[in-house]
């Protein structure tokens, strides 16, 4: 008999429904807790998703030296595309285009379906875009001409209007003018999916500016990363600098540690309400429970046997309140899109975050029912016994 | 060989400077099917002679030989499964868990053996059949009256055929009445199905139905002869 044997889990599992009222309680707060887990924990991978596909190695952005990374306040003259093409050896050219493409960005307010104009961020962009932007794929109509734009798959998150107000063919008032939406583009969860992309020229019309923003540039090989940044510092007169895309992004995100940072504070924190939900409820289980859990003892169970079995009383009902929360985090939580200054993402409830939302609901379980169980086994079986 | 020897068992508990010695160096043999009752006034060491026998604490010194092994050299978690298979536990309070109905309540002591489910039930069964419960089974504890409550807990007891059934003023939370019944029934349980029974009590009818009567006092274990009941009986008047 060196196999631990244990109680009948109906045991657990109908203890549970001794003090239906706490139970309920407690399971409420769980799935509270667990769900507040999910929210975070979707909320950083869905910020960690977009940034992280967004950039190209092979790209490099030349912006203004003063923008720092804030690529809205860049501007460069209209030539310097041409210029660059002229002076880089290392840029890659394919049936006679260059990759260079000159964008326009700008972060304003468009009229969308009637209602009051939204805040969007809009790119200025040429036919070479997509040359450069190897992650946007259209998903729906074609390439904008004059007077037409695109949309991207969060756009309308971003904006904070219905997706079928960015249907193929409905329009959008930028300036006074109305443009067509002739398609719509995906790019694998970057950030430019929540962006509105006009024609260079369109764009520039209806901001009133002549200039870009910045140029992106495809290279060739290794070493031209080095020649495009060798030519922004001799051209200091330019007053451009250069950078990977890639490099731009892991900027960005690292603007986000703080955000981050706060996420996972938060999970912390409110997990450790959640222990204390659970500690007080496994307190209050063994309490009066002193000697039927002795009287276990005296009948032949074993000090661990009946200690697991308050263990996995609280672990299931820790279960239950994660399996609630799962539930409610995939059916109201995923998908749900988020809106940022510079763009949108969508909360991601993935397996990340379900083994993440759920362990820890686990782990609640088990950090509450453990000092109790400890405490419960200290008592002698002898003095639990007269225990009343 | 004696199916249990009590060797020298002295047990003591220190309160605060103050030794007091419940049991002092006693010896007590128990053979197969023999039915012993223990009496003595309140605090003499009664239940903690019966904690010892059933390995749920442990003496200061001296042996308990149980088929020949020393229970008292055994580990907490080898006890427990020791007691699984030899020992039956009849509470003052019966001790039913509230949640499990009589039926399951019965079957606690048969998980921690190796038995088929099969098995299980027909020893249940058999267990309800004896206490005449048979149709409670389903029920929970809180369905049951006092002595119902009691006749579970004697099924429980019984069930896994331990080597040794001991109870602990098994009638001492019932009514005269339901008192006799649980009494009548004990004494089946030794006379009809051969048991060994060890029971505690206070009072001396229930004891007087025990073939070897033990009176502990002072420590000291003393087994009356043929004049016992009348003994018992003395005993009584002079406690109250
Ligand atoms: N854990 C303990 N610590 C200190 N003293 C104890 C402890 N357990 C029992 N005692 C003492 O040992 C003595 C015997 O106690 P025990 O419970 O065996 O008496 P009893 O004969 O069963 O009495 P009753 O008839 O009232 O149940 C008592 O004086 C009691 O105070
Ligand atoms: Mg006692």
């Amino acid at each position: 008999m060196l196999k631990l044997r244990l109680l009948p889990w109906e045991y657990g599992v109908r203890n549970l429904f001794r003090r239906p009222a706490r139970t309920g309680l407690t399971l409420a707060g769980l799935t509270t807790v667990v769900l507040l887990v999910f929210v975070v924990v979707a909320f950083l991978r869905g910020l960690d998703a977009s940034l992280a596909v967004t950039g190209d190695p092979s790209t490099m952005l030349v912006y203004s030296v003063g923008a720092a990374e804030d690529i809205e306040s860049s501007a460069v003259p209209a030539q310097l595309p041409a210029l660059l093409s002229a002076s880089l050896e290392g840029i890659e050219r394919r049936y006679g285009t260059d990759y260079v493409s000159p964008e326009l960005y700008a972060a304003t307010r468009i009229g969308v379906d009637d209602d009051r104009p939204k805040m969007a961020v809009l790119r200025g962009v040429t036919p070479a875009a997509p040359l450069v932007r190897r992650q946007v794929q259209m998903t729906e109509g074609r390439w904008p001409q004059e007077g037409e734009v695109l949309a991207g798959r969060l756009a309308a998150a971003k904006l904070g209007c219905r997706p079928e107000a960015l249907a193929v063919g409905n329009t959008v008032t930028l300036a006074g003018r109305e443009f067509r939406i002739s398609g719509r583009f995906a790019a694998g969860g970057a950030a430019y999916e929540s962006e509105v992309w006009f024609p260079l020229a369109d764009l520039q019309q209806g901001m009133q500016r002549q200039d870009l923003s910045l140029v992106a540039v495809g290279l060739a090989g290794e070493a031209s990363a080095a020649e495009v940044q060798l030519f922004c510092m001799e051209r200091v007169d330019l007053g451009i600098q250069a950078i990977e895309e890639t490099k731009y992004y892991a900027l960005l995100q690292s603007h986000y540690r703080p955000v981050r940072t706060l996420g996972w504070v938060v999970v912390c924190l409110v997990a450790g309400a959640g222990i204390f939900a659970g500690l007080n409820t496994m307190y209050g289980a063994v309490v009066g429970r002193g000697r039927e859990l002795a009287a276990l003892q005296a009948i032949g169970f074993r000090r661990r046997a009946v200690a697991l079995s308050l263990v996995q009383e609280a672990v299931l009902l820790a279960a239950a309140a994660s399996l609630v929360a799962a539930l409610l985090a995939v059916a109201l939580v995923h998908g749900a899109a988020i809106r940022f200054t510079m763009s949108a993402f969508a909360l991601q409830v993935d397996s990340v975050t379900l083994l993440i939302g759920c362990g820890t609901g686990l782990l609640l379980g088990l950090l509450g029912a453990v000092p109790p169980a400890v405490k419960a086994m200290r008592q002698p079986v002898v003095e639990g016994l007269k225990a009343v | 060989m004696p199916l249990v020897e009590i060797r020298n068992l002295t047990k003591q508990f220190s309160k605060g400077g103050e030794t007091i010695t419940p049991l002092n160096e006693v010896d007590l043999t128990i053979e197969p099917r023999d039915f012993l009752s223990l009496m003595g006034p309140s605090g003499s060491g009664k239940s903690t002679l019966l904690n010892l026998l059933t390995g749920i604490d442990r003496p200061t010194s001296g042996q308990i030989l149980v088929h020949g092994t020393d229970i008292t050299r055994l580990s907490r978690a080898r006890l427990a499964d020791w007691r699984a298979a030899n020992i039956g536990y009849i509470f003052q309070t019966h001790n039913l868990i509230p949640v499990l109905t009589a039926y399951e309540n019965i079957e606690l002591p048969l998980l921690l053996l190796p038995m088929t489910a099969a098995e299980r039930r027909k020893r249940i069964a058999i267990a309800l059949e004896a206490v005449d419960l048979t149709d409670r089974a389903d029920h929970y504890p809180r369905q049951l009256s006092g002595g119902q409550e009691q006749r579970v807990g004697i099924a429980r007891a019984i069930v896994a055929n331990p080597t040794i059934v001991v109870a602990d003023e098994p009638t001492g939370d019932l009514d005269a009445r339901t008192a006799g019944h649980i009494l009548q029934l004990v004494e089946r349980l030794n006379a009809e199905l051969g048991m060994t029974l060890f029971v505690v009590t206070h009072d001396p009818q229930a004891a007087s139905v025990a073939a070897r009567r033990l009176q502990l006092d002072e420590g000291r274990l003393v087994e009356s002869e043929a004049a016992a009941p009348v003994a018992a009986l003395d005993a009584g008047r002079r406690r109250a």
